[in-house]
């Protein structure tokens, strides 16, 4: 078999559909011509609670979407949305899925009262109290044609018709991209104070670390298409840490120093970011010449950023 | 799905709108200028290419707003089955180029009929719909060709261009305009699935999706001998385009009628032979060809040339009607109506619409009409048996008038033909001695004693298949006709080119001249002998669809097609060959490139 040609091995058989999972990876791999954007992903999204998936660039986030939804087939491997194989979703299952991206493409020419209508109609589970709770935090008129509304208007509607469909998963990739901070705002307080989002799963997708820190339940980091991280948000940042030291010499060599993220040297204190490291790093450090050792804080937006950058070219701390 | 309908609709329908205004208007412009139900074939081919065009851009333009990866997310994700999203959409557009293409023309078909004494007949009742068929076909065209993958897509553009090159007339031309318009139809619902480069996933949409594929990737190969023809040029040797090759057809066909009399008798064995170069020499030799390709066809949608003429003495144009089988009169002062016209002493109604070639030139296939300036009637000039169709008008040669058929060359007295009431006897006729639609020059020269007559057979065979040679036969006042010499003549275009057609794919040479022929009757003037291949091109036919089988299989082996798929592909492979075999690679480009584990193969 040459490199340019993949081999399918079939998706496991006796995979029984978990009723407590929405979201079920085994093995899913994709490539796009050489690149692998999914690389034998396996992942288990349980029923509840808002999920934040983060990742570089790259990382797979998008391509895993479009599987999901059943928009990209896998390479190889297999997904389940809400225990349904997502290559065989039916106008059914689509209804119990909502979905947001961060265009938010809404028909531009037609009026908000028209759109609500249409969604009104097409969806059987539609909750008007929720569409009205979260349009209710935007100054939206219903006669007010969707092209002429500001992208955050647009993205709150967006948001009020996907929650007022009553969806058991509701994706929202980036769905604060291009907002500025007021409608940043707005759009999260939307969110966390619905009603709805309580009877949904939320998969909750950003590049935004304060969002992330302050909605999501589970924190799932994608690197390279492998999931590198599965828990809570404060579970993962105890991972990290971040060490001040007083080396008078050269430091350390960095493929010597355990768990390291990130070290930098700053007005001629070495700063090290370090994942899964005790006070034995401390001793560490006192044994490699540091004279004075503190360990700070690190916020989850370090913490992810630092664990992110690990495996990207930076340049080398001097 | 009814939302979805109407969201479409207000999305573009200020677009049909405006488009209502503009076409109402310059139909209406047209109007005043000339009789937009008289216009020869080429004007409505050209609005009809124009209507296409029209449903094509909007195609395009409206699944180009969809095609975006999140717009497309958007649209289909919803509890709604793709295909009624697609029929919510194309259903949008289908009624609003209704309103753009098809009500406009209903308006000023109607204003004619109710307005004018312009002749509107049934068949123009169609032209709406029609106009509308060709612009959803360039609709759907235009969509498949964005939302499918590129690989393939603008290959089905071959479905709308079937439109042009078909043949059927009246409600044949409907009906093919439907099938490809319900063609389309299938494809557009097969590309409107959540991942837009999957293929095709029903064993129906594969089908309908691989024919046009094959025939677009055949026909793309037959135009690229283009290429070599042009090498042919730049080098000076193409036949065409410099010096031809000698004792060819091309240069037969160029060679004024006196050598090429000269050079066919001299090869004739014939003890007058000499003598006839001699006279031959000194003579006036006439040339007749085939000019008439084709007839009328009652109920047909269009014309072959506009059906009237003028009475310049009383001011009065006749036009044909389909309807009542008469010609129908306006005045040229008044617009007002004028009368009708039948067919002759018979003061019946025409059998067949004839061709309006000048107003002493009234043809039909089997008869001349002519107008008669004083009678201010109209008069059969000849008539030919039931079986036999006019392939040109009269020739006056000396003593003779010549008139040539389908069948046969007919010789009638100049005299008796002149101011005749009634249609001439004939005197002598020359049975024509090959096919009339390979029939490419007849030369006429007068004896004492009778004609000489040279065919040259060759027409349709330069760059094709068929038999170039010239028959040169005497016809004696008493009637009696000999051949006196026959020349073979050479290809002036290798075997290999001249069959390209044919070898590069039997089945779909054949296919294609089916889908232009369905529903339609081929003119008896253009009747050709069928084509005997040589052993050598026979060879390479199959060499080819062997080739293509064996270049399948090593592609389908391993790949994760099923195996139904694989069985479909190999036998297409060998029916067609290598346009199936590149449009396998097209189609299936990501499933050959993917192979199955071992375990699980199949077909190994």
């Amino acid at each position: 078999m040459t490199a340019s040609r993949m081999a399918i091995h079939p998706a496991p058989a006796d995979v029984v559909p978990d009723d407590d999972v929405v979201i079920e990876t085994i093995a899913l791999t994709r490539r796009y011509a050489g690149t692998l954007a999914l690389d034998a992903l396996d992942l288990r999204i349980p029923r509840g609670g808002i999920h934040a998936i983060v990742g570089a660039n790259g990382a797979g986030k998008s391509t895993l979407f479009r599987i999901l939804l059943g928009f990209l087939p896998p390479s190889s491997g297999c997904a389940r949305i809400l225990g349904r194989d997502s290559q065989m979703l039916t106008p059914g299952d689509r209804g119990r899925i909502g979905f947001v991206n961060e265009e938010h493409t809404l028909p531009g020419w037609m009026c908000v009262a028209a759109v609500t209508a249409m969604q009104r109609r097409l969806y059987a589970g539609w909750h008007a109290p929720t569409f009205d709770e979260v349009i209710g935090h935007y100054q939206v008129r219903a006669a007010q044609r969707i092209a002429e509304l500001s992208r955050g208007e647009r993205a709150g509607l967006n948001l009020a018709l996907a929650l007022a469909q009553s969806p058991q998963l509701l994706v929202l990739d980036e769905p604060t991209l291009g907002l500025d901070v007021v409608a940043k705002r707005a759009f999260l307080e939307s969110l966390l104070h619905s009603s709805a989002v309580e009877r949904c799963t939320v998969i909750y997708c950003s590049h935004q670390m304060d969002e992330i820190e302050r909605v999501a339940d589970n924190l799932i980091i994608l690197e390279r298409g492998q999931l590198k991280n599965m828990s809570a948000p404060d579970d993962f940042r105890a991972r990290v840490s971040h060490w001040i030291a007083d080396i008078p010499f050269k430091g350390p060599a960095a493929d010597g120093v355990p768990g390291l993220l990130q070290v930098q040297r700053i007005d001629g204190l070495h700063h090290y970011l370090v994942l899964d490291q005790d006070e034995g790093f401390a001793a560490f450090l006192r044994a490699a010449g540091a004279r004075s050792v503190q360990r700070m804080p690190v916020s989850l937006d370090r913490a992810v950023n630092g664990f992110l950058a690990k495996n990207h070219a930076t340049p080398a701390a001097t | 799905m009814w939302d979805l309908y109407k969201a479409e609709v207000l999305r573009l329908h200020r677009w049909a709108l405006a488009a209502f205004v503009v076409h109402v208007g310059v139909l209406g412009f047209l109007a005043r200028m000339v009789d937009p139900l008289q216009q020869p074939t080429r004007v409505y081919e050209v609005v009809a290419a124009l209507y296409g065009l029209a449903g094509l851009l909007l195609g395009l333009h409206q699944m180009s707003g969809y095609r975006r990866v999140n717009t497309w997310i958007n649209l289909l994700h919803r509890p709604l089955a793709p295909t009624r999203i697609a029929i919510a959409l194309h259903g949008a557009v289908a009624t609003l180029l209704i309103a753009a293409i098809a009500v406009p023309l209903v308006l000023i078909i109607a204003a004619q009929a109710g307005l004018s004494a312009r002749v509107v007949d049934a068949r123009h009742a169609w032209l709406p719909l029609a106009a509308w068929l060709v612009a959803m076909c360039g609709h759907l065209a235009g969509a498949y060709t964005m939302l499918a993958p590129r690989r393939w897509s603008p290959f089905v553009l071959v479905l709308p261009a079937w439109l042009a090159m078909s043949m059927a007339v009246g409600g044949g031309a409907i009906v093919v305009q439907a099938i490809v318009l319900a063609w389309l139809g299938l494809l557009v619902a097969a590309a409107f699935k959540p991942d837009l480069d999957a293929a095709p996933r029903s064993t129906l949409q594969e089908i309908a999706t691989a024919l046009p594929v094959q025939m677009a990737v055949y026909l793309l190969l037959v135009m690229s001998s283009l290429l070599y023809q042009l090498g042919w040029m730049v080098l000076g040797s193409h036949p065409l385009n410099g010096t031809p090759p000698a004792g060819g057809f091309v240069e037969a066909s160029r060679a004024s009628p006196i050598e090429r009399m000269q050079t066919g008798l001299a090869g004739s064995t014939h003890p007058d032979a000499a003598l006839w170069r001699e006279q031959v020499a000194i003579s006036d030799v006439h040339t007749l060809s085939v000019q008439i390709e084709a007839y009328p066809i009652r109920g047909e949608l269009t014309n072959l040339a506009p059906m009237e003429f003028d009475d310049e003495q009383r001011r009065v144009r006749w036009t044909f009607s389909h309807d009542s089988m008469r010609y129908e009169g306006v005045a040229l002062t008044t617009r007002a109506a004028a009368g009708t016209l039948d067919d002759g002493a018979t003061a019946t109604a025409f059998p067949a619409p004839p061709l309006v070639l000048a107003n002493d030139a009234l043809v039909s296939a089997h008869a001349l009409r002519a107008f008669d300036d004083r009678t201010g009637g109209i008069a059969v000039r000849l008539a030919l048996a039931e079986d036999e169709a006019l392939a040109g008008l009269p020739k006056v040669i000396g003593e003779s008038t010549l008139v040539l058929s389908d069948r046969a060359l007919h010789f009638y007295a100049t005299r008796a033909w002149r101011g005749a009431a009634a249609p001439p006897l004939e005197r002598s006729r020359l049975a024509v001695p090959g096919p009339i639609g390979e029939l490419a020059d007849v030369d006429v020269v007068e004896l004492l004693d009778g004609h000489l007559v040279s065919f040259l057979f060759g027409r349709g065979s330069i760059d094709g298949p068929g038999e170039t040679w010239q028959d040169i036969w005497r016809l004696g006042d008493d009637g009696r006709a000999e051949r006196i010499a026959r020349r073979e003549l050479t290809a002036d275009f290798p075997s290999w080119l001249r069959h390209l057609r044919w070898w590069l794919s039997p089945t779909l040479d054949t296919l294609r001249q089916a889908a232009i022929m369905l529903f339609a009757e081929p003119s008896p003037t253009q009747m050709r002998a069928p084509v005997e291949r040589p052993a050598g091109i026979i060879a390479l036919a199959v060499a080819l669809l062997a080739g293509a089988l064996a270049l399948g299989f090593a592609m389908v082996r391993h790949s994760v097609l099923s195996l139904a798929q694989r069985v479909g592909w190999l036998l297409a492979c060998a029916g067609i060959g290598m346009p199936a075999l590149i449009a396998l690679a097209l189609i299936h480009r990501d499933s050959l490139r993917t192979t199955i584990a071992p375990a699980s193969r199949p077909l190994a």
